[in-house]
């Protein structure tokens, strides 16, 4: 999987209000309760396609089912220690998931176990 | 890239099998977004990052993965651990029985210096309840360790025991670090201190004893 080429226009929008010289310009929060994830200009924002499980599950899906969305924009974080507050799962292949720390709401993004690098989710997260 | 914290400290919940360990770690959200998915998949570990007089401390706190139930906690799990909770359960005699046992474990496994704490969680449930408070404070004075009742369930002193434990390891170290060099600051422990703001975290807000 790689980083791939960005010409969508939504994602330049993205870029000019929360991106500056490659990093997140604002402080990344938990959508639902606001819990600080991530510092000023610690992470690289970046596109890929990657699929990520649904925060929210349809009740009624096949057992064992899980629902998945793709999602372009992440920012990439070179060392777990420098998320102000996260939560990682047990591994799933070869992935651990990120949830918020204080409701644990996620996946918010994934660790990649080989990397040891983490991706955070544009969209599953807030800006402030 | 420079270093954005001044301690890491990496934390280990302990205890028998249903005592709230994961409970602890894993807010109990009655929020449903994650029930289905998260809470299956279950908690590796979290990092916090609380400040403490100052300092930006990072938090990383480890639930065992059911390895407790067979009792096959053994050095790998404690490496590299510096402070350890052991949880009992208020309403099960056993479980505050076994506390005894682990620490014995952890005299056996974890490095000597380790520091720990008791919390005698699920203390909202006092219908229930087999262990008195006095006991679990007597066991406490009994082993030099700190203690305090906790409900994972009402988030009630949680935050608190990991501010708690997370100060004494801070203390230590420093101390540490004075006998073994008279100028702070250039210690093996002591990282670049990072001079942005300083604001307590959500989660130690909600902590209603500090
Ligand atoms: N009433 C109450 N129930 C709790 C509390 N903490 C955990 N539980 C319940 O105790 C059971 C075991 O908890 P769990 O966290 O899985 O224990 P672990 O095996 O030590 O990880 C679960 O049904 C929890 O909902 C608490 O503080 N109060
Ligand atoms: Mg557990
Ligand atoms: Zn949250």
């Amino acid at each position: 999987m790689s980083e791939i080429e960005n010409k969508d226009t939504v994602t330049e929008e993205i870029q000019k209000d929360f991106v500056e010289d490659g990093k997140n310009k604002l402080i990344v929060k938990c959508k639902f309760c606001g819990s600080k994830i991530l510092e000023k200009k610690t992470a690289k924002y970046v596109t890929q396609e990657k699929e990520l499980p649904l925060m929210q599950q349809d009740a009624n899906r096949k057992e064992g089912e899980v629902q998945k969305e793709m999602i372009i924009e992440y920012y990439h974080v070179d060392h777990m220690y420098v998320f102000e507050n996260i939560g990682f799962t047990h591994p799933v292949e070869n992935h651990k998931y990120l949830i918020c720390a204080d409701c644990d709401a996620g996946p918010i993004g994934y660790f990649d176990l080989d990397s040891k690098h983490s991706y955070v989710a544009l969209s599953r997260i807030v800006h402030s | 890239m420079a270093k954005t914290y001044d301690y890491l400290l990496k934390l280990l919940l302990i205890g028998d099998s249903g005592v709230g360990k994961t409970s602890i770690l894993f807010r109990f959200s009655e929020d449903a977004f994650n029930i289905s998915f998260i809470s299956t998949i279950g908690i590796d570990f979290k990092i916090r990052t609380i400040d403490l007089d100052g300092k930006k401390v990072k938090l990383q706190i480890w639930d065992t993965a059911g390895q407790e139930r067979f009792r096959t906690i053994t050095t790998a799990y404690y490496r590299g651990s510096m402070g350890i909770m052991l949880v009992y359960d208020v309403t099960n005699e056993k479980s505050f029985e076994n506390i005894k046992n682990w620490i014995r474990n952890i005299e056996e496994n974890a490095s000597a210096d380790v520091e720990k704490m008791i919390l005698g969680n699920k203390c909202d449930l006092d219908s229930k309840r087999q262990v008195s408070k006095e006991r679990g404070e007597q066991l406490a004075i009994e082993y030099q360790i700190k203690f305090v009742e906790t409900s994972a369930k009402d988030s009630l002193n949680v935050e608190y025991a990991f501010f708690t434990l997370a100060r004494d390891i801070k203390a230590k170290m420093e101390k540490k670090q004075e006998a073994s060099n008279p100028t702070p600051r250039s210690g093996a422990h002591q990282l670049r201190a990072n001079e942005q703001q300083r604001k307590p975290t959500s989660w130690l807000s909600r902590c209603n004893l500090l």
